[in-house]
């Protein structure tokens, strides 16, 4: 398990992080959602040890974590690197040499990867050569190359077109099915709901909720009830807690609390009802009330 | 170790093949290879060539004779230019013109010598004596230092930018984050110095393979004086021991900025370092014993282009390039531990220019 506990940063008189702490499950998939400027990339950088924090601490397996244990993870940095006049192929197989592969076995995982992302027409093209989306491809590539056993991917579908966006998220699902802790950041938080076990959600370098995504909506989401009544005569909600709005035919009932039963009662009275039920909010009103 | 190599490696299989080093290589081995024919086609040859008729004298130096069949054959050799002169029957000489005045003197005494032979005396030539330093190939080992000033001013300086725009490179693509989670910053640093500094070597090399093989296919190499073998030996080290101070310096100045476009104003100092060193290397080639170059040949870092080059002009006792050599190493390890802790406190902080002060508190 990843564990990222209590880490601080601050810059001068900024605070970057202000006690972040959650963990990463193996084959788990975190997502990590803020503002530009939250501290997730801050975050993110801590872990992969390419800034230090002022306290607090990373684990994997209880253990924190070292220069040798990094290298065994895989990294897309929010700022794409990568050697722009290099092949492709040169450049996926270079990496895993870099990270310890042997000569074959580089070129091997290197020639999977091109081959899973879409890539085996490109690898002899130099990346200034490719479009962004196919450099954010290579990007990837370089991350998984070694097999790594932890993902820490900053912003990994921003800039993606719909196909690379699926091509990405299921190379994700494959790797969080063999048993690797997985952690993105992504504005996209239709992305995040759909892909992530988990959601942490911070701002201003705190986190403000954290945990599985259906706790997560139970616990900072107000549910509301909606019912769709046609034909109803006006005034039947009259009593009723809630706002009527009109929709065509329909009255709509928003309610955020109340008896539902003593509601659908009164609705079954007014019309024919063509719709009754909680509703769970989005991740994205969750987190724009969080954030707020 | 193995990522030290890794990165060396990719920086020799990049750069070697990129259009710009290998015109730089070509360009640099055929001004060399050329200055080595300069003197053939600028000062005229040195040599005569004489046509002979007849019995043909025994041979001296400066002269080449050639055999021609007949007195006719001769004259219009003679007047048509092929030979400076034409010599028949040992007795006759002809020339078109007025005779060269210095053939004349060795033909003269050729003759003389080759009568005096014949009536069977034998005479004791003047003996020549130096009192001063060994001057006879004096005006060639200038040469040959003011040559080196260039060339390893060239290849310092070259070589360092392509370390400090490395540098950039990687640390304005934030490609650095990667490399770092993956190698030790020493590893990276070392193998991009490594990587650079080998094929600065291969330049370095190419150039001296030119200029010598020119040498001696021009002839010129009978000019070159004795120890050629040292002087290439000191300078292939020199350039070595110049090359890690300069580049360690233009990777440390380097990693404080995250464009190319800084990296300029950010270099000036090294460059004026480096300009300072090629300007008394340059005086110390014109005067190779004078105090000037005697004292700067042991400073840290201009021993490194100062000494070689006075190695090349003059002879510098053991003692001096011992202890000019000892010094210039223990800078080169100061400054190289100065670079990676520069270099591994700045590579990772990037957007606006790092302050120098701020990394090696």
């Amino acid at each position: 398990m990843l564990e990222i506990d209590d880490v601080r940063k601050r810059y001068g008189d900024t605070v970057a992080l202000d006690g972040v702490s959650f963990a990463v499950r193996p084959g788990e998939t975190f997502g990590f959602v803020g503002a530009n400027g939250a501290g997730n990339t801050t975050t993110m950088r801590i872990v992969m040890g390419v800034l230090r924090a002022d306290s607090g601490e990373v684990r994997n397996a209880g253990r924190a974590l070292t220069y040798e244990d990094r290298r065994t993870f895989g990294y897309m940095p929010e700022e794409r690197g990568l050697y722009q006049k290099m092949k492709v192929a040169d450049q996926v197989e270079y990496f895993g040499r870099l990270r310890g592969l042997a000569p074959a076995a580089a070129r091997r995982a290197a020639a999977d990867l091109l081959e899973r992302l879409g890539l085996v027409e490109r690898r002899d093209d130099a990346v200034d050569a490719l479009s962004l989306g196919n450099q954010q491809r290579v990007q990837l590539a370089v991350a998984l190359v070694h097999d790594p056993a932890v993902l820490v991917l900053d912003e990994p579908f921003s800039g993606l077109d719909p196909l690379a966006v699926d091509a990405l998220a299921e190379v994700l699902k494959d790797r969080a099915a063999a048993g690797v802790p997985v952690i993105f950041s992504s504005h996209q938080l239709d992305l995040v709901e759909r892909l992530c076990d988990s959601v942490g959600i911070i701002s201003s370098g705190r986190m403000v909720a954290c945990g599985p995504v259906g706790e997560v909506k139970d616990r900072e989401g107000r549910r509301v009830l909606r019912v769709v009544v046609r034909d109803a005569a006006p005034g039947w909600a009259d009593g009723l807690p809630g706002e009527v709005t009109r929709d065509g035919e329909c009255d709509v009932l928003l309610s955020e609390g109340g008896d539902d039963q003593a509601i659908l009662q009164s609705a079954v009275r007014a019309g024919r009802v063509e719709h009754f039920g909680w509703q769970q909010p989005t991740l994205a009103e969750i987190f724009r009330e969080a954030v707020a | 170790m193995n990522g030290l190599l890794l990165v060396a490696q990719r920086e020799v299989r990049t750069r070697i093949r990129t259009k710009s080093f290998l015109i730089s290589l070509a360009i640099s081995a055929i001004l060399v290879a050329g200055l080595a024919f300069a003197p053939k086609v600028f000062g005229g040859d040195d040599t005569f060539d004489v046509g002979v008729v007849g019995a043909a004298p025994a041979a001296v130096s400066q002269v080449h004779f050639t055999k021609y069949p007949d007195e006719a054959a001769v004259r219009k050799a003679v007047t048509g230019g092929d030979v400076d002169a034409a010599l028949i029957g040992d007795r006759r000489v002809l020339a078109d013109g007025e005779l060269d005045q210095r053939l004349g003197l060795i033909l003269d005494s050729a003759h003389r010598e080759a009568q005096i032979k014949a009536a069977g005396l034998t005479i004791t030539p003047l003996q020549v004596e130096s009192i001063g330093a060994d001057a006879r190939y004096q005006g060639v080992r200038t040469g040959i230092a003011t040559l080196l000033v260039f060339v390893l001013f060239f290849l310092l300086i070259y070589s360092a930018m392509y370390v400090a725009m490395g540098v950039v490179e990687e640390k304005g693509s934030r490609i650095v984050e990667i490399l770092l989670t993956s190698v030790r910053p020493w590893q990276l640093l070392g193998g991009k110095i490594l990587g650079l500094g080998s094929l600065g070597l291969i330049n370095l090399v190419a150039i001296i393979a030119a200029g010598l093989s020119a040498s001696f296919a021009s002839g010129f190499a009978a000019d070159l004086p004795p120890g050629m073998g040292g002087i290439v030996v000191s300078t292939v080290v020199w350039f070595l021991l110049g090359y890690a101070f300069f580049s360690a310096l233009a990777a440390a100045f380097g990693s404080l900025v995250s464009r190319q476009e800084e990296l300029n104003s950010v270099l000036t100092p090294m460059n004026t370092l480096m300009m300072l060193t090629y300007v008394v290397a340059y005086l110390a080639a014109g005067e190779p014993t004078g105090t000037l170059a005697r004292v700067l040949s042991l400073i840290p870092p201009f021993s490194s282009m100062v000494m070689p080059v006075r190695t090349a002009a003059s002879d510098v006792p053991l003692v001096e390039i011992g202890l000019a050599a000892a010094l210039m190493v223990v800078a080169v390890v100061a400054v190289l531990l100065f670079g990676a802790r520069v270099y591994e406190r700045a590579v990772l902080r990037t957007g606006a220019r790092v302050k120098l002060g701020d990394v090696v508190r």
